[in-house]
Parts: C-alpha cells; structure tokens; sequence
C-alpha cells in the first residue's frame, strides 16, 4: 500500500510540475504583456511596482523568468493581487478555496450516493415505468442548460418560495456584531466536519472489519450521535446561528448542483450493475440461499461500484467548470467566481495562483480517489 | 438402496425464451438420485446439462421457463415451494460446485468470510462455530489453514476449486451438483481433486450429480449413469453396466472418443457430425443424421425404450444381445 501510494505521489507530483508550466506559457503566450499591466496600472504605488518587478522577474528573459516563476510557485508566494489590492494572492486564495471545497465536496458525495443508490435500483427492477421514467428525468436534468436550471432554481425556491436566501455566502446584517470573522468560522465549521467524519468512518471500518455483532445498529448509532452531538455543540454556541447562516447559503447551491450532476452515476452504476449480474459469483450467492437484497448489495453492487469510483477522477474536472458557472449564478465567492473575475481584471498573479491552487486540489482528489479505490479493490497490487 | 430416493425428478421441462423462438434445452428428463450415490450426467456441449442442474436449485435465468415437471427432494416438491422457502433449501440440502468454478468466488472479499456468509445464511445446518467450521473444511480438502483469510486473486487455480469445494461441503448438504467442476484446470490437478470429492462424499455419504461431457471423468465418479442428448435423457444405468454394454448408439461414440487405460483409442464409430440446432430438431429420433445404424423408422418416430435389468436407453436399433463381448 504504502508502496503504491508513494509511486502514485510520485506521478501527481510530475503531473502537477506540467500543469505549472502549461499555466505559465499559457499566461505567457496570450495577447498582452503582464509588465504592462503593471506599468500602466495607476492605481499601484511605484513602489509596489518596484516589489512585483523584482519578484516576478519582469525586467529578465523569459527563461529567467521561468525560473523565478517555479521558484514562486514552490515557495508559495504568488505576490500580490491587483484587483485586491493589497492582499496577497495566497491570502485571496485561502479565503476562497476552502469554499469551494466545501460545495463540490458536498454535493460530489450527495451526487454520488443519490446516484449509486437510484442506478442500483434501476438495474435491479428492469423495465416497468420506474426505469424509464427515473432515466429519462435524470438524463433531461444531466444534460439542461446549467445557468438557465441554476435560475430556475433560484426564482422557485429562493424568491417564490421564500425558503432559501437569494445567492451569496452570507446575510451582511446578521453579520455585523459578529464576534469572529465568517473565514474563521467557516473553517472552524469544514474542520468539525472533517473530525467528525474521521471518527464515524474509523468506527464504520472497525466494525466492519472485525465482524463485531450488531455492526449495523453501532454504525447507524454512532452516526445518529455524532449528528447530534456536533449540532448540540454548535447550537449552544453563541455563533450557532451565525454557522446556519452560511449552511443556509449552502443548500441551494449544493442541491442544484447535485439535482444537475446525479445521473451520471446512475446510468453508470446501472451498467456497471448490469455487467456484474452476468458473473458466476452473483449465481453462486444466490445459490447459497441469500435473500435478493443481500445478493444485490453485498455482492452485485459492491462490485459495481469499482469502476463508478474510478468515473469519480473525471467528475472533478466537471467540478472545476460547474464552479465558474454555479459560483457566478450563485454570486458565491469561491474560486470559480475568483478566477472568472480575475481573468476580467488581467489580474494575472491571481489568476495564475488560482489556476496553480485549482489544479493542485484537483490532484490531490485524484489521489484521494486512488486511495479509495486501493481500500475498495484488494486486486490491486501494492 | 431401497425406500423413497433422495431426489426424484419427473418429466422435467425447461424452455428459454430466444429471439429465434423457443429453445426447448430439458425435454421430458426423469430420473432419481439415492442417498450417498453419485449420478453421471454425461452429454456434448449444449444438450442441456446445465440447465438440467441450474433447474433444480430454480437458478435458471429469467428468459428461461419450467414448463413442466416435479423436483421431488425427500417427497416435498422444490418447484412448487415460495421463493422463500426455497432459499432455505438451496445450500443447505442441495449446494453446487459450479461449471466456471473459477469465478464463483466475489473478489472483493476473503474466501473465508465467503463461506461464513453461507454458514450464517444457514445457522441450524451446522452447529459449530462458524469460523472453526471454516478451518475444519480447509482441513478436509487440503488447504492451509492461512489462506483462509486471503482473497481469491490470491488463491491458484487448484486451490480455488478446493475452496469451492469446501464452501459446498459447508452446510451438509444431502445433494452436491457438481456442474463441469474441474474444466479449467490440468489434468493431473484435475485427477487428484477429483478422487478426493469422491473419498469425501463416500465418507460423509452424500449424493452427488455430477456433470460432464467426459466419459472418462464420468466413469471415474459415477455409481448411475444418464447420457443426455438433445435435452433428452437417451441411455440411463448402473455405471458398470453401462460401460461394459452400452445400448444407445451415442453412448457408445462418446465412449469410444475416449482414450481407454491402456492409451489407445477405440476407433469405431467415432461421433461425426454437429449437435442438432435446438431450434431445428431432427425428426424421429433426434441422433438419427449421426447414427451409423440408423434406418427409416428412425427418421420418423420416436424410439421404443429397451430395457437390460436396470439399465434402458430409447433406441429403434439396439445391438442384439449376442453381439456384445
Ligand atoms: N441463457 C440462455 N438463453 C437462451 N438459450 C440458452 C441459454 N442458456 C442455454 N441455452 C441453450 O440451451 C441449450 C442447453 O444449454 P446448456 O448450457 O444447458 O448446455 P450444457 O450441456 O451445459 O453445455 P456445456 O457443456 O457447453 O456447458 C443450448 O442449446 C443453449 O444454446
Ligand atoms: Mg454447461
């Protein structure tokens, strides 16, 4: 395992040294001079001018400039924004790169699950209206125009429904005697997220693995008490309501997102269970007398699910661009929305640590997959 | 080997529902298997041998169809059971060893624990610890007690088919199907397996059918002998008998296209032609265009049964009786 990890690293690394290259002759080749944008800029003081040129290496040749831009890169120092002027790139970044992380984690594992779970349905009860009409609901929404269906949503539930608030990350009047900072808290939040997370897969992994008696009732147990203890905690602290007030700006994003990106994973997950019916160990578990349900959960879908996992690699890449579009609709400042508006500013040293952040996030999914998928498949030779 | 049988099966019929049309692959089959005896079903790819076998557990896919028939186990009628109730019977009276053993262990999981499943499906079947149960399979078809916790991938072929074997022995069954269990694997590897399904299923006194297209497996395992051909069961019998009098006309080609002891083949009537197109079926009898002996009769109507002692094959032309050694 730890072999294979390691080998598995080794090429993300290389990946990712290729990807800071394309970046950089892509910003390179494109029309406009970056030395110009600052030269010209007069809303920079000489001096920062002074510090960019220095630290970007404006006034030596391209080769060098390659060089400087590596070593920024590696050392983390992007340099200042110039649309946020004068926050650092990477300041602008840890803002808004967590955000998103937080919407597309959520609604990647709801998408997912949603999917997996329909698709394994599906496969199991063929024909009959419930297949053709889940199929065709789910492919219409998997193929409708993203902007327009993101609107739709909004104008349904957020303005005519009243439920949701209308796009943003957080309600400014709610917000103005807060105690502490929504980045702080919003991090606070992902992080009690993560613990919580950890400690219910270890108890799931444990139980599991060992075969403890009542797995399923500590499981289901310990994740009904995790839910309820995190909440209770958080309610009684005095930013409880502040922290629903980001969910709140969440779930609307979150569900578009989901509504939009489901079924994918279930047409494949319906393949994927079709082709796994076909083996002999699918016989042989009903042949040992297992109820249906078993024989499909235990045996059909957990093999199934192998090559949805792997589908997972490219549904991040879908992430990336639903970003821009969700981000925008949404008026949601993350990343897409930081990358979109910093390509409108010539913004260059955020728009290239924005690229170079997106596309390390979006290798170390990779990897996260790859991980997964080693715990998922024991063929898999370490 | 007297009283009721273990398994009577009467005038069974399996139809699979094609686009070509209707595919009748189990015609009319009848026979019985007694307590601790092993029954060779013998016939050429396609004659519906596995059908046959996948019908008395109702594992048949669903394009196929029983159209008729009665799986008699110790009186109670499997076909006419709920599909609850018959999940209770499958593995715990009647396990399989199947054709492609090679792939019937899920690769996701420990073999071990593969064979626990069906101990804890069936908890009343054995009374032990399913874990010592486990180890105490792997003792009885010679596998090491550490590779109960391995994977199949990590399993060779012939250990695979073991752990198969183990896994059918786990509840005690009264019947073990074996369909085509050791194809994949050499012959030597095959030889041995073989010889040890048979010590056990002699010491536990279990009844087994055994599915083959090779006569020399089938005569090394067998007790009974049914040769099925075309869906139909043509020649049924005493092993010994059988192998040292064949009636049928096809018996005696698929013997003879067998190697004997001393390595030489029989070259007499060596089977020539294809199997029939089951969605074409010869008239009359439906071995005719293959038949060295065949007349006009045979093309026209339905072999008479003849009847030697135990033994009776469905033949319009059967050797007479002072031709036989
Ligand atoms: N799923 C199916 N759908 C349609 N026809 C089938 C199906 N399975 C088997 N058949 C047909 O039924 C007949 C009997 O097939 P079966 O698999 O029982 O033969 P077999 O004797 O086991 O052959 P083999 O030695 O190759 O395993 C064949 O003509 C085959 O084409
Ligand atoms: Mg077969």
């Amino acid at each position: 395992m730890a072999a294979y990890l390691l080998k598995r690293t080794v090429q993300i690394l290389l990946t990712l040294f290729a990807f800071i290259c394309i970046v950089f002759f892509l910003v390179n080749a494109q029309p406009g001079d970056i030395s110009n944008v600052y030269a010209l800029n007069p809303e920079l003081p000489p001096d920062a001018k002074q510090r960019m040129q220095e630290q970007f290496g404006l006034n030596q040749p391209l080769w060098q400039q390659f060089l400087v831009y590596v070593k920024n890169v590696l050392t983390g120092s992007f340099g200042l924004s110039f649309s946020h002027y004068p926050r650092s790139v990477a300041d602008v970044i840890g803002e808004r790169l967590p955000r998103t992380v937080a919407l597309f984690f959520t609604a990647t594992v709801f998408s997912f699950y949603m999917g997996f779970v329909l698709g394994k349905i599906i496969a199991w009860k063929r024909g009959g209206w419930t297949e053709y009409a889940t199929t065709l609901g789910g492919v219409t929404l998997y193929t409708v125009f993203t902007p327009w269906f993101a609107l739709m949503m909004i104008w349904l539930f957020a303005f005519k429904a009243g439920w949701f608030p209308i796009g943003k990350f957080l309600d400014p009047v709610l917000w103005r005697d807060a105690p502490l900072n929504a980045n702080t808290l919003f991090n606070r939040m992902m992080l009690t997220v993560f613990v919580v997370s950890v400690i219910v897969f270890a108890i799931f992994l444990v139980t599991t693995r060992r075969r403890v008696a009542g797995a399923r009732y500590i499981q289901i147990g310990s994740l009904a008490a995790a839910a309820a203890v995190t909440v209770g905690i958080w309610w009684s602290t005095d930013v409880g309501h502040l922290a629903w007030d980001l969910i709140e700006h969440m779930i609307l994003p979150v569900l578009t997102l989901t509504i939009i990106s489901f079924a994918g994973t279930m047409l494949l997950t319906r393949n994927s269970m079709l082709e796994t019916m076909r083996e002999d160990f699918v016989l042989a578990a009903r042949a040992k007398g297992l109820p249906e349900k078993a024989v499909r959960d235990r045996h059909v879908a957990r093999n199934a699910l192998l090559p949805v996992v792997t589908s997972l690699v490219f549904s991040l890449a879908f992430a990336v661009d639903g970003s821009v579009i969700i981000e925008s609709v949404f008026s949601w400042p993350g990343m897409g929305q930081t990358l979109v508006s910093a390509a409108l500013a010539e913004d260059l040293p955020l728009a290239v640590g924005a690229f170079v952040f997106v596309g390390i996030f979006v290798l170390l999914a990779h990897l996260a997959v790859d991980v997964l998928y080693v715990y998922l498949d024991p063929r898999i030779r370490y | 080997m007297s009283g009721a049988p273990l398994l009577a099966v009467t005038d069974l019929t399996v139809d699979y529902h094609t686009r070509a049309g209707e595919v009748r692959a189990v015609d009319g089959v009848s026979f019985t298997v007694e307590t601790g005896q092993a029954l060779g079903l013998v016939g050429e790819s396609g004659c519906g041998k596995s059908s046959l076998a996948l019908a008395l557990l109702r594992l048949l896919p669903e394009s196929a169809q029983i159209r008729q028939g009665q799986v008699l186990l110790e009186g109670v009628d499997l076909l006419a059971l709920s599909a609850n109730d018959m999940r209770a019977y499958r593995w715990n009276r009647i396990a399989m060893v199947f054709q492609s053993a090679m792939n019937a262990l899920d690769p996701v999981y420990r073999v071990g624990d593969q064979i626990i499943e069906a101990l804890e499906q069936h908890p009343s079947a054995v009374s032990q610890d399913p874990a010592e149960r486990v180890r105490e399979l792997y003792d009885l078809v010679n596998l090491n007690h550490n590779s109960i916790d391995r994977y199949p991938h990590e399993y060779s072929g012939g250990m695979k088919q073991r752990a198969i074997i183990a896994m059918a022995l786990a509840c005690r069954p009264d019947l073990i199907i074996a369909d085509e269990p050791t194809t994949a694997l050499d012959v030597i590897v095959q030889d041995r397996i073989l010889r040890e399904l048979g010590n056990i299923r002699r010491e536990l006194n279990m009844s087994m059918l055994y599915v083959s297209h090779d006569m020399a497996v089938i005569a090394e395992v067998s007790d009974v002998v049914a040769v099925m051909y075309a869906g139909k069961i043509v020649e049924y019998g005493d092993a010994a008998a059988v192998f040292k009098r064949p009636i049928h006309p096809y018996t005696r080609a698929l013997m003879s296209s067998f190697p004997s002891v001393t390595g030489e083949k029989h070259d007499l009537a060596t089977l020539s032609g294809e199997p029939p197109n089951p969605l074409d079926l010869p008239s009359g009898c439906h071995f005719h265009p293959r038949c060295p002996f065949a007349t006009d009769v045979c093309k026209e109507q339905a072999p008479p049964t003849v009847r030697r002692g135990t033994q009776w094959a469905d033949c319009w032309n059967p050797p007479g009786d002072e031709a036989d050694g």
